[in-house]
C-alpha cells in the first residue's frame, strides 16, 4: 500500500460519516430513515454546484427537465448506498447476487488464479465490488483517490483488509511504478472508468444518445500485461442488504492477434460494456453517482439508439498532441489516470 | 553522427510508440521525452515505453525517481544504460 499525497475531502461536515454510522447502528429505522431524508434535503439546499450537475444528468437519461424531486432523489439515492457501504463496512453481510447474463464466465475467471483487471463505474453499490470480490478468494488491489473524510472506504479496508490493498493515485509520480510493481506481482487490480480526471487516454463510445468520451486505460493496461478485464456493475438493493451484480463479457488479449487487432477488440468490448451499463442506468437513473458534468460528447454529434459501434478516434494525450492539445499546463504527464476514487460528490469547491 | 545506442533507442522508441509518422533521426535526443508539447509522452506511453527498455536491454527501472531522470530525453536513457548495462 503507497502513501498517499495530497489528499482532498468530500464535501460536507467532518463528523458527517461518524454520525451516519453511529445513527444507522443505534437508531431504530424509522426514526433513522426520515433523519437521512431530511439530511439529503440539506444537502441538495447546500450543494448547488452538485445540484445543477444532477439536473442536467437526469435531464438527458429522462429526456426531459429534472424536477427538484428527482433531484432529490438522485440525492438520496447516494445517501443510501453511502449507508449501505457503511453497513457492510461495520459487518452486516451484504449478498452478493450475479445476474445470469454472462455470470459463468465472471465466476470462472474470478475463481482462477489468473491476475485480472476488474473495472467498474461510479454506479450503485458497484463501490462494494472490490470487497466482494476478496469475499469470493479473489485478493484484489483497488485504485483510488483517497479522501480525508471517507470513512466506509477506511473501514471496509479493515473489514477486508487481508484480501484488499489500496493503490493512492494521490501521488502521481509514484503511481506509475506502483502499479507496474502491482502487475508485475500477479495482483487483480480494480478501477472505475467513467471519470476522466484521471485517465490518460480516453475515447469516444456511444453512451446516452451521444458520442462520450471514457477512460479507455484499463484496456492499455489489459494489452500491456496480458490480462483479462471484465466489469461488473452492482445494483444494490438496500432493504434486503443485496447487491445485484451484472457481469460483462470477459475481454482476453489475444497473444496471437497483433495490438491494432486487440485494440480493435477491446473497443468493441467495452462498447458493450457501456450498451450494458446504459441499460441499467436508464432503469436506476438515480443510481448513477457522478455529481459532475456528463461525459462530454467528443464530436457533437447524436448517434441513433441502434447505430453500430462507432469508429474510434483516440483521444490519447499522444494523439491529441498533434493538434495541439498537449497536457494542460501544470499537468503532471505521470498520472496515469483511470482509477476510481471515493470523493463521491466532487465539484463543491 | 549518431552512436549505434542512441540509434537504436530512436528505433525502440518509435517502434513502441507507433511513431510511423517519424524518422529515427527526427526523435531530438535532447529533448524531454515526458511532458513536452511537442513530444510529451504520457503517463502509459512511459509505461510501455518502460517495459519494453527492460526487455530489449535487461535493465530494470527501479523507481518512479530513477524512470523520470532515464526518461528525461534519449540521450538521458542512453547515459541510464551505459551506467546500468556497462556491456553496452
Amino acid at each position: 500500500m503507497n502513501a498517499p499525497a495530497a489528499v482532498p475531502r468530500n464535501p460536507g461536515p467532518s463528523w458527517g460519516y461518524g454520525f451516519l454510522l453511529w445513527a444507522e447502528r443505534w437508531w431504530p429505522r424509522w426514526f433513522f430513515r426520515p433523519v437521512l431524508l431530511a439530511g439529503t434535503g440539506v444537502a441538495l439546499a447546500f450543494m448547488p454546484v452538485q445540484r445543477a450537475h444532477s439536473r442536467a444528468y437526469l435531464a438527458v437519461v429522462l429526456g426531459r427537465p429534472a424536477t427538484l424531486t428527482e433531484v432529490w432523489r438522485h440525492f438520496f439515492a447516494l445517501a443510501d448506498s453511502l449507508v449501505f457501504s457503511l453497513r457492510a463496512a461495520r459487518g452486516v453481510p451484504v449478498r452478493c447476487v450475479l445476474a445470469p447474463e454472462h455470470a459463468a464466465a465472471f465466476e470462472t475467471l474470478v475463481r482462477s488464479s489468473r491476475p485480472a483487471l476488474f473495472g467498474t463505474f461510479h454506479f450503485g453499490g458497484s463501490d462494494l465490488l472490490g470487497y466482494l470480490l476478496s469475499e469470493r478468494g479473489r485478493r484484489v488491489t483497488i485504485i483510488r483517490l483517497q479522501v480525508g473524510n471517507s470513512t466506509d472506504t477506511r473501514l471496509l479496508g479493515e473489514r477486508f483488509g487481508h484480501q484488499v490493498s489500496f493503490l493512492w493515485i494521490n501521488d502521481p509520480a509514484r503511481l506509475l511504478f506502483d502499479l507496474k510493481a502491482a502487475l508485475e506481482a500477479g495482483e487483480s487490480l480494480a478501477l472505475k472508468c467513467d471519470r476522466l480526471e484521471y485517465s490518460a487516454r480516453s475515447e469516444p463510445f456511444r453512451f446516452l444518445g451521444a458520442n462520450r468520451l471514457f477512460p479507455f486505460t484499463i484496456y492499455h493496461l489489459a494489452l500491456l500485461f496480458d490480462r483479462p478485464v471484465v466489469f461488473c456493475i452492482a445494483v444494490q438493493e438496500t432493504a434486503r442488504d443485496q447487491l445485484r451484480v451484472h457481469a460483462s463479457p470477459v475481454f482476453t488479449p489475444d497473444p496471437a492477434a497483433d495490438r491494432a487487432a486487440n485494440t480493435r477488440a477491446a473497443r468493441r468490448h467495452f462498447q458493450g460494456v457501456l450498451d450494458q451499463l446504459e441499460t441499467l442506468v436508464r432503469a436506476h437513473p438515480f443510481l448513477w453517482f457522478n455529481f459532475i458534468p456528463l461525459n462530454p460528447a467528443a464530436t457533437g454529434g447524436t448517434l441513433p439508439p441502434d447505430s453500430p459501434p462507432i469508429q474510434p478516434a483516440c483521444h490519447s494525450e499522444r494523439s491529441a498532441e498533434s493538434t495541439a492539445a498537449s497536457p494542460a499546463p501544470g499537468a503532471n504527464p505521470w498520472i496515469l489516470r483511470c482509477a476510481q476514487d471515493d470523493n463521491r460528490m466532487r465539484g463543491a469547491d | 553522427m549518431t552512436d549505434p545506442l542512441t540509434l537504436r533507442l530512436q528505433h525502440l522508441i518509435l517502434a513502441t510508440l507507433k511513431l510511423d509518422d517519424v524518422r529515427p533521426e527526427e526523435l531530438p535526443v535532447d529533448e524531454p521525452l515526458i511532458g513536452s508539447p511537442r513530444f510529451g509522452l504520457d503517463s502509459l506511453d512511459a509505461l510501455e515505453l518502460v517495459l519494453a527498455i527492460e526487455h530489449e536491454f535487461g535493465v530494470k527501472i527501479g523507481s518512479s525517481e530513477e524512470s523520470r531522470s532515464a526518461l528525461g530525453s534519449v540521450n538521458t536513457l542512453a547515459a541510464y544504460l551505459r551506467t546500468h548495462a556497462p556491456g553496452l
